[in-house]
């Protein structure tokens, strides 16, 4: 039996020698699977990488969320859509069932949302400043620090900020004839504008400032500080969570900035990337990207990015400028005169020699930039430690307004200058809850005390939040850093009393799993078993009513999740391609060798070959073409992934650290690439043989008789 | 003498398009074992067919075919296939080696059909074999490199290592030049006497007729009558030459 088995692959062998046809089907079959197995196993480490980087900076491996959500979760944004979903009303008794099914290590909370944070005016707060200075100058201090400061120096600072004033009324005249010449900004260049600028441009305007400060500073407001455009929007997204459960889940979460927010406070963290290349002063952030683009090996001198980069920061010193009181201008001043050995008095041009980079200068001028001129402004529009005020609207113009600290800012090991890792904010559930108009636990103590004392009738939470949002409510939200509400300002030192109150309130665990969340992620301890888990959760959503349905990280992450596939899907077409051509050319030359041997099938029948011998004979030798060359596919394939993966493939830009889940992806050969290829090899062969197989099988011994033609 | 082929009032008919061609009309004949029988008959006599049916691979539209004692009309294709392998060798007028394969392996793929020797025994048996038709020297070449009298000294040691009861030739000489041919009846003729086989061959050549113990006339699908191969020959003789022989041998 195997004597004829090896004598059956010795005649296949001699015969693929025979026929240079078959070298033509066997390259075909070689480069299927070698791309096959080469792309196939690429896309499996992206899938793997993708997964590790999903999985660690927001999905978990498996996401719940209501199962009457009409939305898809999508945790990455769907086509820059956020998804409606309906709240979880009962958390503790699904969290108590999920971690009872088996492989479920953890269960995190969370609700995700957008803001947009606008930026303070500069004018605002500078007439702020002014008009807490008049008002300690002439005995009725209201800013507490400036009680006790001796009248010279107040003077002294009043001057200082007018200094400031005229400065930002310089740029914003220049503001206003780049917008004629350009005729674009109409707002900057509406004749009332233009006319309350020519009177503050007046020194007279400013000889009798003192005459009437109030009345003076009024006009300041009303008139000039509407002009100025700095006000930039900062699109916040932010997951609301337990900070102290999520930290524990995501360990590849580190701390950048500041600290972790408090176990069971009221916080707010940045992602760091976010924080640095959106909050950051453009300038210092400029500066930054080339002195990193330079550790990488590039050039001002040749890189037409870096080139720009200096170019901006040598021609918009504008956002340096308007942050610089009379006082800072002078210092600063006077020290980059000394150190660009300069007697040029215009801030703006110094500065803008400062930001002169070259290849040759650039480290002793970043180095001066940070000593020199950072102390004098301030470099990030949020700093650890700001209270950010977060506000949100309705439809029906319901505001809910939520103060948060700054603790800090975060990013995911490996993926520090990923975009899509670095665009989500954390923010603490309590605090979300309230934005969201949820009753908080807190909150509803408060409410049961009210209702005590007033009588009032409890409303359900569902029938509330109907009443309060409308049926789709859409929650926008705003926040503003920094800056103090004048309605916050003037609500009296009760308020800010609760609010200080409420930054400081330790929440228990009861308190954060007691209450709303919109959806949560779920940690494995064996993630290989998902979908067994994702199953379990599911059926026991329905035993116990749960009404909650489980998602894999994969379909959680939206249309992100689903790129893999869809290169997966091209990769099978490509290669399948290549595969039918194989086939097809391999079916007719099957055929015309078996039309060829008719007679050698007749006389191996005639001299007692049974039919099975004959199909047996035929389909080995496609068997032993497809996996000869599909064997050599498969190793050529391997080697080349070998080869990558003892120096990985550096991603291209920041957007693939996430996808690469790092700066390099390292293949890994995975065994599925490996079996469909060789299940794949022998469809093919297979296939392709079958009907010429059966047609020699069916050759009568008669054919031996025949002469030879 | 006992019957090794048992023919009796068969009829083969082929369908040719709509009409039927009969290639044997009610042919009789009996072999007996150990015989050297030659069939003869010009080309479109039905000697083909007769060899066929006697060789299992047809069968007779009617009639009765007996192979070493079986009735071959009620056997099933595998069971002709197994009757073949065991009882029966082939020689072909073209030789038909399997070109891939070396001279040993050749001969050698009859007994890994059979499956009932091992290798050493395979080897000893192919080896006879070879050294018996003189080709011992030429175990590895292949048939492309031998010339056409090799080749069918390959062919006759592939008929005969199974051991068979019958070797069928159908016109074994048609393609040698007429020393070669000789030189291989004589082989075949002295393997005749030495182990019995039986050997039943086709022509129509009266030179290779004299080899014969017996010569089977047949003519028009009928059995004309058995002769000795002096009758033959001066039959053949009074008949003429044959005009299709001319042709063929040029052909070939």
């Amino acid at each position: 039996m195997i004597d004829r088995g090896v004598l059956l692959v010795r005649i296949a062998v001699r015969n693929l020698l025979a026929s240079p046809i078959n070298l033509l089907i066997g390259g075909l079959i070689l480069l299927g699977t070698l791309v096959f197995v080469l792309l196939g196993g690429l896309l499996d480490s992206l899938n793997q990488a993708m997964q590790r980087s999903v999985v660690g900076s927001l999905a978990g491996h498996i996401q719940i969320y209501s199962a009457s959500s009409k939305d898809e979760l999508a945790l990455f944004g769907q086509m820059g859509n956020f998804p409606d979903l309906p709240a979880i009303n009962d958390f503790p008794k699904i969290q108590d069932a999920l971690t009872k099914v088996e492989n479920v290590k953890m269960v995190v909370p969370m609700g995700i949302s957008a803001a947009i944070i606008t930026s303070g005016n500069i004018v605002d707060v500078t007439l702020e400043k002014l008009r807490n200075l008049y008002k300690a100058r002439d005995g009725q201090p209201s800013d507490p620090k400036l009680s006790g400061v001796p009248r010279e120096e107040l003077v002294l600072r009043i001057e200082s900020e007018i200094a400031h004033l005229r400065q930002i009324i310089k740029v914003l005249r220049g503001d206003v004839e780049k917008a004629m010449a350009d005729m674009v900004n109409t707002k900057s260049v509406e004749p009332r504008n233009v006319e309350a600028l020519a009177r503050v441009e007046q020194p007279a305007f400013w000889a009798d400032f003192d005459q009437a400060p109030y009345e003076n500073l009024e006009f300041l407001e009303n008139r000039i500080a509407p002009i100025v455009t700095d006000t930039s929007l900062v699109f916040l997204r932010y997951v609301g969570t337990d900070l102290d459960k999520f930290q524990k889940s995501f360990d590849r979460m580190r701390i950048i900035k500041g600290s972790p927010v408090p176990q069971g406070q009221r916080g707010f963290l940045i992602a760091d990337l976010m924080h640095e290349d959106q909050m950051k002063l453009k300038t210092a952030r400029r500066l930054d990207k080339v002195k990193d683009a330079r550790l990488n090996g590039r050039l001002i001198a040749t890189d037409d990015e870096l080139k720009r980069f200096v170019k901006e920061n040598r021609h918009q010193t504008r956002e340096l400028v308007l942050q610089l009181d009379g006082l800072k201008t002078a210092a600063l001043v006077k020290s980059l005169q000394a150190l660009l050995a300069t007697k040029e008095t215009s801030i703006d041009v110094l500065l803008s020699q400062l930001l002169d980079t070259t290849d040759e200068n650039f480290e002793e001028r970043y180095a001066q930039f940070y000593e020199l001129v950072v102390p004098q402004v301030q470099l990030y529009r949020v700093k650890v430690g700001d209270m950010l005020t977060i506000k949100a609207f309705t439809k029906s113009g319901y505001v809910q307004n939520v103060n948060v600290k700054v603790y800090g800012t975060f990013a995911f090991t490996g993926l520090e200058k990923s975009p899509l890792a670095g665009a989500t904010n954390l923010m603490d559930l309590m605090s979300f809850r309230e934005l969201f108009g949820y009753l908080t636990s807190d909150k509803a103590e408060e409410l049961k005390e009210i209702q005590r004392a007033t009588g009032a009738k409890a409303v359900s939470r569902e029938n509330a939040e109907a009443e309060l949002f409308g049926e789709d409510a859409e929650v926008v939200a705003e926040a503003t850093p920094g800056v103090i509400d004048p309605d916050a300002a003037l609500a009296g030192t009760g308020r800010k009393l609760r609010e200080e109150d409420l930054i400081r309130r330790v929440y228990t665990q009861q308190h954060l799993d007691d209450g709303v969340v919109l959806h949560a992620a779920v940690m494995l301890e064996d993630p290989s078993r998902i979908d067994e888990a994702i199953a379990r959760i599911n059926q026991v959503s329905q035993e116990q009513h749960l009404g909650i349905q489980a998602v894999s990280w994969q379909k959680a992450s939206g249309i992100l999740g689903q790129i893999i596939n869809v290169f997966r899907a091209l990769l099978f077409v490509a290669v399948g391609i290549i595969f039918i051509a194989a086939m097809l050319i391999m079916y007719l030359s099957v055929l015309m060798a078996t039309l060829q041997r008719t007679q050698l099938f007749g006389t191996m029948r005639a001299i007692g070959a049974q039919r099975g011998l004959i199909l047996s004979m035929v389909l080995i030798e496609s068997l032993v073409l497809g996996l000869l060359f599909g064997g050599l596919g498969m190793l050529a394939g391997w080697g080349v992934l070998a080869a990558i993966a003892t120096t990985g493939i550096a991603a291209p830009n920041d957007v693939m650290y996430f996808f690469f889940s790092g700066p390099r992806l390292i293949p890994q050969l995975s065994t599925w690439p490996l079996v469909v290829a060789l299940v794949i090899i022998l469809v093919v062969t297979i296939g392709s043989t079958l009907l010429p197989a059966l047609m020699a099988m069916r050759v009568s011994p008669l054919r031996a008789m025949q002469a030879d033609e | 003498m006992s019957a090794i082929v048992t023919i009796t009032d068969v009829v083969k008919e082929y369908s040719l398009g709509a009409t039927v061609v009969q290639a044997l009309r009610g042919v009789s004949l009996t072999v007996d074992k150990g015989e050297f029988i030659s069939i003869a008959g010009p080309s479109g006599s039905g000697k083909t067919t007769l060899l066929n049916l006697i060789g299992c691979v047809d069968t007779a539209t009617r009639g009765v075919v007996e192979v070493a004692g079986k009735n071959t009309a009620n056997m099933s294709e595998r069971e002709l296939t197994n009757l073949r392998l065991n009882t029966i060798g082939f020689i072909f007028q073209s030789f038909n080696l399997v070109s891939v394969l070396t001279v040993f392996q050749n001969v050698e793929f009859p007994l890994l059909l059979q499956n009932k020797l091992n290798a050493k025994e395979r080897k000893e048996r192919v080896e006879s074999l070879l050294e018996q038709v003189g080709l011992l020297t030429h175990l590895k070449h292949r048939p492309n490199e031998l010339s056409g009298g090799q080749r069918q000294r390959v062919a006759i040691a592939r008929a005969l290592v199974t051991d068979p009861l019958i070797v069928l030739a159908d016109e074994p000489t048609a393609n040698l030049d007429s020393e070669t041919g000789q030189a291989i009846l004589d082989l075949m003729r002295s393997l005749n006497q030495k182990k019995g086989t039986t050997f039943i061959f086709s022509t129509h050549d009266h030179r290779v007729m004299r080899y014969a113990n017996a010569v089977v006339r047949i003519a028009d699908g009928k059995v004309k009558g058995r002769e000795s191969p002096q009758e033959a020959v001066a039959h053949e003789m009074e008949l003429g030459p044959d005009p299709t022989l001319s042709t063929e041998v040029r052909a070939s």
